[in-house]
């Protein structure tokens, strides 16, 4: 397939490079030139903008940081379009955002999936991401080839928007299990009990997650590097309490949590991962 | 002075009839030309008409992005408005979108002074208001006199966006006070105390404030009709939230409270009183 991609950051470079692997030719485009070269040392053809990138292609897929950033590289794709083309962006944004952006491609004759990813750097590079995708089942299907080199639990959800709903969904899990795990964690050495043998015995009970398992380790190893920024996960959470307000929805966990991360955000720990809540805990609990 | 006014609600209309019998000459705009009535005042077929014949403009409507359309749109006030002109907007807006809404003013010599009020409908029917000002001092002080005739306590907060920043810690204290007023009552009645002597005990006390006399009557009476419809509530706190999360500063009571706010819109009790924040607590 010929495939175009657009976002070359610490997951999309991973992913293009997989798309590369499985055959597919793959053309290029980032905002910061020095971004594209190792995709074009493994084979990739340099694009010179989003629209250049979609030009002759079946496939474009986006991978950029927030919602402005893929309204615009989408305008460039709309203004290049094809009949048959299909538009992937796989960035995390809001859910109304999606639906908006898959509407204008419409009128520009172009399909449009969205489809966000769960699984962070190390499931980018290892073509093992979660992907879960909202779009015509047509497209989807269309699509699918390309995934299937990044991804592995590949799911269609249903209409468009609802892979950005499902991510948010997501988000609300893995922030509050973060959250969850490091409270915990205050909990144990705050009674003076070992975290290490507490992560231990939680591991074989109805408290097991990855979440308690993976970032458990890294916080008993006291290892913050991203991983997941929580400047991210803020941005995330916030997708999701936007969209509580414009729903009338009450979700008074993800609140207390959005505001954790805020916090962390504000104190300067944004460029840290989100398990770095646990510093945040201990400064607050007098456990530093 | 001749003075133009779009906006012209519950708030806006009584603000309006002030600036007439103070003697200054009205001129307005409204996007529903039927809610202008028997008001006094010359009609402009388009905000951009309005703002050629004013030295000063005062806005009070809904949400940051009606303002950018009436102050920048299409027809707007900026394509009419004289350099030197004031542009007063009564709305609570977003701060960001104040700021961004005066740079694009300052462009054509055009000043805003962003003024939101707090004291409700009563507040502006009684020319009480407490006005929180935003912008340049010599601007405050040209249009201080046109303040003046809507409100009691005028204070100048600091440049662009300040009186919007004043205004969101101005909603965030209130509506944390409904809430806890709310469980307050809530708390009294399931021990099977009467809430109105609760109430009434508290007033005398540390606990009391205008919130518990206001809002704890309607809740004690289980009067439910607006007062402040709580959808407006319910957009400022969304503006409050983002406004604490642009600085990076935690707000985890005004979190939960939001919450109870989305809450209350779920049960379609948007034109309501907030003081439905006891009903919400009765739903659990």
């Amino acid at each position: 397939m010929k495939i175009g991609f657009i976002g070359l950051g610490i997951m999309g470079r991973p992913m293009a490079l997989n798309l590369i692997k499985g055959g597919h030719t793959v053309t290029v485009w980032a905002r910061r030139a020095e971004s594209m070269q190792p995709l074009l040392d493994a084979g990739a053809i340099g694009a010179a903008s989003p629209a250049d990138a979609a030009r002759g292609n079946d496939l474009v897929v986006s991978m950029v940081a927030d919602a402005p950033d893929v309204a615009e590289v989408m305008r460039g794709v709309a203004s290049a379009a094809q009949p048959g083309l299909v538009a992937v962006d796989m960035s995390t944004i809001a859910p109304a955002a999606a639906r908006k952006i898959g509407e204008e491609l419409a009128e520009a004759g172009v399909d449009f999936i969205d489809a966000p990813v769960s699984g962070g750097e190390v499931g980018a590079i290892a073509g093992t991401l979660s992907i879960m995708a909202g779009g015509t089942a047509a497209a989807f299907a269309r699509a699918k080839p390309a995934f299937e080199c990044m991804g592995k639990n590949i799911v269609h959800v249903g209409a468009s928007g609802a892979g950005q709903v499902t991510k948010a969904a997501n988000q609300i899990v893995t922030g509050m299990g973060v959250l969850a795990v490091a409270e915990a964690f205050a909990f144990a050495a705050k009674n003076g009990v070992d975290r290490s043998k507490v992560r231990e015995a939680l591991l074989g009970g109805f408290a097991y997650s990855k979440i308690l398992e993976n970032h458990g380790q890294r916080m008993l190893d006291r290892n913050f590097k991203p991983g997941f920024k929580s400047w991210m996960h803020e941005k995330d959470l916030n997708i999701v309490m936007q969209t509580a307000h414009e729903l009338g929805l009450c979700l008074p966990g993800s609140a207390a949590t959005a505001q954790m991360f805020n916090a962390m955000v504000g104190s300067g720990m944004g460029e840290e991962d989100s398990i770095a809540v646990l510093k945040l805990l201990e400064r607050l609990s007098g456990q530093e | 002075m001749k003075v133009g006014f779009i906006g012209l609600g519950a708030m806006g209309r009584p603000m309006a009839l002030h600036l007439h019998r103070a003697g200054h000459e009205l001129a307005v705009w409204a996007r529903r030309p039927e809610s202008i009535g028997d008001l006094p005042a010359r009609v402009c077929a388009t905000p951009a008409e309005l703002g050629a014949c004013c030295e000063v403009v005062f806005t009070v409507i809904t949400s940051s992005a009606d303002v950018e359309g009436v102050a920048l749109g299409k027809d707007g006030l900026s394509d009419g408005m004289a350099p030197g002109s004031v542009l007063v907007d009564c709305s609570t807006i977003a701060p960001d979108a104040a700021r961004r809404i005066a740079e694009k003013l300052a462009a054509k010599g055009i000043h805003l002074l962003d003024a939101p009020v707090s004291g409700g409908e009563q507040g502006a029917i009684d020319a009480t208001l407490a006005i929180m000002a935003g912008g340049d001092t010599a601007v405050l002080e040209r249009v201080r006199s046109l303040l003046e005739c809507l409100g009691q306590r005028i204070v100048h907060i600091g440049p662009n966006g300040a009186g919007q920043v004043a205004k969101a810690c101005n909603q965030m204290i209130m509506v944390a006070a409904i809430q806890a007023t709310a469980e307050a009552m809530r708390l009294a009645s399931a021990s099977g105390v009467d809430r109105a002597l609760v109430k009434a005990a508290l007033a005398g006390g540390s606990a009391g404030s205008r919130v518990l006399e206001v809002m704890g009557e309607r809740m004690v009476k289980s009067n439910y009709a607006a007062g402040i419809e709580a959808r407006l509530h319910h957009k400022d706190f969304g503006l409050a939230l983002e406004a604490a999360r642009r600085v990076g500063v935690p707000t985890p009571l005004a979190a939960v409270v939001g919450q109870q706010l989305n809450t209350l819109m779920a049960q379609g009790w948007e034109r309501d009183d907030t003081a439905s924040l006891l009903r919400v607590l009765e739903l659990e």
